[in-house]
Order: C-alpha cells, then structure tokens, then sequence
C-alpha cells in the first residue's frame, strides 16, 4: 500500500501551504487598509488652500511715520517703526490663536490673558513663544512686502 | 378554478384586512405567548428582549439616561435633517440662513432651537449616563468593552457637538472653533498636522466650514448610528443591564426533556415538526454557554417586554420631547454678530463642555490642553480592567465600591468646578470676575 502514506504526506504539506496563503491573505487586507488611510490622509490633506497667500505687500515706507505701532488685523501683524527702523510682528498669540491687540506696554491676548511687551516678548500669562518676527522687504517698485513664511530673530530691522 | 373565494367582491372585501396582517403577523396580545411572540416577530421590537428585569426597569435605578441621550440623537437627526433644507456651509452665506431661519422659514426658529439645546442635553446626559453607570458598578465584567464602547460615543457627542458650534458662523462660533482647535495644536508630534487636516488651512476659513459641515452630517452621524448600534447589541448579549449578583450567575447546562401536549411547530435543527396531534417527546440537544440564555430557569423578577418595557420607554421619550421643546419655546439659541476677524471678543470662549479644559489651558497649554485630558481619557478607557472587583454591581453607592465611587466623584467634581470657573468667573483677558 504505497499510496496512504503518500496521501499524509501531501496533507502534511498542503498545511503550511494553506497556513501561508492565510497569512499572505491577512498581509494583503492590512496592506491595502493601511494604503487606503494612507490615501485618504493624502487626499484630505490640502495641496493648495485658498486661504489668505502669505506674502502680501502692506504699502509704502512713507505709509508708517516713525513711532507708528498699527496692527493689520485681516494680515495678522503689526507694523512696527522707529525711526529708520521698521518691522512686522505677529499678532497672532502664540498661545490658542486669537489676535493680540496692541497696547501701551506692548501686546495683549483677549482669550487667555497673555501679554508681551513692545517687541513682542512673553511678559505674563500662558504664551509658551514670543510673538514672531516676520521678514520684511522693499520690492523694486518701493512697496514694503511682508512674507509670513519666513520668521526671523526679534529685533531684526529693515531699514527704510 | 373560480373558488369562492377568489371573486372579486371578497378580494377586494378582504384586501385591507389581508394586507393589514400580511405586515403585522400577530395580533396585539392577548396571552403570555402573544406578547413573547409579538417581541421577536417585529424588527423594531426584536431589539429588546422577551422579558425583563424588574430592576432593569426601577427609574431610580437607570434614570433613563441611556435611552434619553438615543432619543435625544434622534431628535438631533431629525431637526438635524430638516436644517440641511436651509443651510449653505459657505461663509459668505451660512450666517444670513441663520437670520432667514428666524425670520422667513417656517418653524425655523423651533428647529434650531430643538437642535441647539438638544445638542447641549445630549454632551450632559451622555455624560450623567456614564456617571450613572460607574456609580452602579455596571461596568464589570462581562460589560467592560460595552463600556469602552460607552467611552467612544462620549467623545464622539463631543465632537460633534464640537464641529456643529462652528456652521452658523458667527462671533460666537469662530472664535470658540479657533480656540478650541489650537488646543489640538499642542498634541505632541502630529498636533499641527492635525489641526491642519481638521481646517483645511492655516487658519478658520471657508476649508474649515466645509470640513465641519462634512464631518457634522455624515461622517460623525454615521459612526455614531453605527456605534450606538453595537452599544445596544452588547447590552443584550452580555445579559441585559447589570444586575446585583444574581446577574453573574451562569445557568448550568442540564438537558431537559418536555413533554408537549399540543400540536406545536418547533425549529430545532434541521427538524420541523408539523401538526401532528400524537403527544410527542423533545429532547433539547444542545445547550449555548453564556449568561444570555437561560434555559430551565425563568427569572421570576421579570416581567413582558410588551407592554411594560415599551410604555416605560414610550414615557421616557415623551419626557425628553416635552422637555427640549418646552426649552425651545421659552430660550432661543445664541446667534451673535457675523464673523469679524478684526473684533475678537473679550473674553474668547469654547463651548461650554471644552471650558474646563479651557480653563486649564490658561495655567498650561500643553499640560491642561492635552496631557492631563489625555491622562483622564486613558484612565477612563482602562477603569474596567483596572477595578476587576466583583462586589458591589447593580447598586448605588455600593459600600465595597467606596473607593472607586469617591475617585470617580472627585474627578468628575474637579471638571465641574473648572467649567464652572471657566464659565462664569472668567471675564475680559481671561482674568478673574465675579458673576455676582
């Protein structure tokens, strides 16, 4: 009787076989699960968004006397100058979000009471950041233009 | 073959009646055999079972509160529903529909009324509801996933609720959503990402609207309807609302022999019995494990689904109609000033469930924001593996469960109190007021 032991011999091997298209079955569901979140991680992450663009021109040198201190809240920042000396400072709070609003000792947070000084540093309140500095340049027709993409140190100047 | 019965005159005679029981199999019941039958051949009934404990049933003991915050979402859904009639989630439109619901749809105001306020009773019900259960020991084995699942609807109420505060675009609305937003910022790694995804853009705009939108009328309802689902077929497959002791008492697979007098149609197996008027013998041939079947042992402390159970959840759903329409009538809900990026208010406020976590945020961001809810949330999810005491289930304020009961307590007073503060003693920059 040649023929049992061989029919065990391929059930013995028909086993692993079936064991590894299981396991080749259960690979090919979670790879695709994981390719399909993937995908839809991609899909609803935005390539463009049509929100504000973040470099905008804010005028001229000659629109900010020296002293001035005026927030452009639809842009979120504040023009700062002195003297020759100009800059663009977040208003954005560093802490949740919300507008600061210039005051007499620098900026002030409605929502959770955070305070910088004049250059934007943290003075009290939950603000783990001082309010950004933003580069500021003059374009070759002499308007200022603000990019928010690039922040640089505080107490970096354009001088106009 | 013209049978007598075929002519015309009788079919159409018997049409109404015909069709009539062609839907509803059984008579409303008259017998014990009715009313069981009544439960499992209908599909909305087939939900609850047979029978029911008379404990299941004390109001004091569930308050309703589980049945209250599912009716509450189906008045959710249907007010829900109708707004979509009226709603654009575009920026430049979705306030003045907000103005046209008060002023030229009819029932307009009603309906946001209904929608607002039982948006509000849902986040607190739902959460009386967990309190309810913790406090009853309920979550005890076998129910400790059914809890987790509990855990999982709490957070998406939330968030729903969350992403609803946000359509009707106004002061109230966008600065709640901007604060409530930068909070998920602060998670660690994916933060930003995050609040990315969930906006669309840098900031609240237009992409935000439309996500909420999204994500307010069907992704988060569908999860929700699915969730809820598997809420309820957990609670009948791990034996019905817990108990005290006799719950946790598993019946004993004895096979039984019965003797049936009458001609009867029984499905065991592949074996149909058809009439047959000979007495016959059944053997009951095999026995499933668990504490949902109880074979040999009727509980003498239940009582007919039909009518009891139905006319105790008829009562409760009366009670939260009434209640939420009596609040619609007498309160409209908030619309402030369309949305000025120019003029945060001051103070800026989340919606009332996140000022709590709010008010944590202001001492810190990171740690009252994240760390210390996401602390709370695991502890939450873990409490039936980590309490895996067995004494105390189907009661109050179970003397063996002290500990458990005056942790949670405390815990659910500290985020009372700080929503308090939050909500009533916090003035403009957030510093401190008194509301008196």
């Amino acid at each position: 009787m040649g023929a049992a032991p061989k029919e065990i011999e391929t059930a013995a091997q028909s086993m692993p076989r079936r064991r590894f298209l299981a396991w080749l079955s259960g690979a090919s569901l979670v790879g695709s699960s994981l390719a399909a979140m993937f995908s839809t991680y991609v899909f609803m992450k935005p390539r463009a968004t049509y929100g504000q663009p973040n470099r905008f021109r804010i005028g001229r040198p000659e629109d900010f006397p020296s002293g001035v201190r005026v927030a452009i809240d639809t842009k979120r920042v504040c023009i700062v100058r002195d003297g020759a000396k100009l800059a663009a400072i977040s208003t954005t709070c560093t802490h949740l979000g919300c507008i600061v609003a210039p005051s007499e000792t620098g900026f002030q947070c409605p929502c959770h009471g955070s305070q910088f000084d004049v250059d934007g540093n943290v003075t009290g309140g939950p603000a783990p950041k001082p309010l950004a500095w933003f580069q500021v340049s003059l374009t070759p027709s002499g308007e200022l233009e603000v990019d928010k993409d690039s922040e640089i140190q505080t107490g970096t100047y354009l001088n106009v | 073959m013209s049978d007598e019965n075929n002519s015309i005159v009788k079919t159409l005679a018997n049409l109404p009646k015909n069709v009539w029981k062609s839907i509803f199999r059984n008579p409303l019941p008259s017998s014990d055999r009715g009313r069981a039958s009544t439960s499992f051949s209908n599909f909305f009934l087939h939900i609850q079972p047979v029978r029911v404990s008379r404990q299941t049933l004390r109001p004091m003991y569930t308050m309703g509160l589980g049945l209250i915050s599912f009716f509450l979402f189906v008045i959710l859904a249907v007010t829900g529903i109708l707004l979509m009639f009226y709603y654009v989630p575009s920026t430049t439109q979705a306030y003045d529909r907000m103005l046209d619901l008060r002023s030229s749809v009819a029932f307009g105001i009603s309906l946001r009324n209904m929608h607002r306020w039982a948006a509000h009773a849902m986040v607190a019900v739902v959460f009386l509801h967990m309190c309810r259960v913790f406090l009853t020991g309920a979550y005890k084995t076998p129910r400790e996933f059914n809890w987790l699942i509990g855990v999982t609807l709490f957070i998406l109420t939330l968030f729903s609720s969350f992403t609803g505060y946000l359509l009707p675009w106004d002061q109230l609305a966008f600065w709640a959503i901007t604060v409530g937003t930068s909070i998920a910022g602060y998670a660690p790694f994916v933060g930003k990402s995050l609040r990315f995804l969930l906006l669309g853009d840098a900031t609240v705009g237009q992409e935000a609207l439309l996500r909420f939108y999204v994500l307010h009328v069907v992704v988060l309802p569908a999860i929700l309807t699915i969730v809820v689902a598997l809420h309820f077929w957990r609670i009948r497959k791990d034996g019905g609302l817990a108990k005290p002791e006799e719950a946790t008492v598993a019946p004993t697979p004895v096979p039984v022999t019965v003797t049936l007098e009458e001609p009867v149609l029984v499905a065991a197996g592949a074996a149909m019995v058809a009439a047959d008027t000979a007495p016959r013998r059944f053997t009951i041939q095999g026995l499933v494990r668990g504490p949902f079947v109880k074979v040999g042992k009727l509980e003498e402390d239940t009582v007919f689904s039909w009518p009891t159970l139905l006319i105790a959840e008829l009562v409760v759903l009366l009670i939260t109609v009434i209640g939420v329409m009596a609040v619609s009538i007498f309160f409209n809900a908030p619309l402030e000033h369309p949305v000025n990026l120019m003029h945060p208010p001051n103070p800026a406020k989340a919606p009332w469930y996140f000022l709590g976590l709010q008010e944590q945020v202001s001492y810190s961001a990171f740690w009252g924001g994240v760390g210390i809810p996401a602390l709370e949330l695991l502890l939450l999810v873990l409490v039936p593996y980590i309490d895996r005491g067995k004494a105390g289930v189907g009661r109050w304020f179970a003397r063996e469960r002290v500990w458990a009961n005056t942790l949670f307590l405390t815990f659910v007073f500290i985020n009372v109190v700080l929503i308090v503060i939050g909500t009533f003693f916090r003035g403009a920059n957030w510093s401190f007021v008194s509301p008196f």
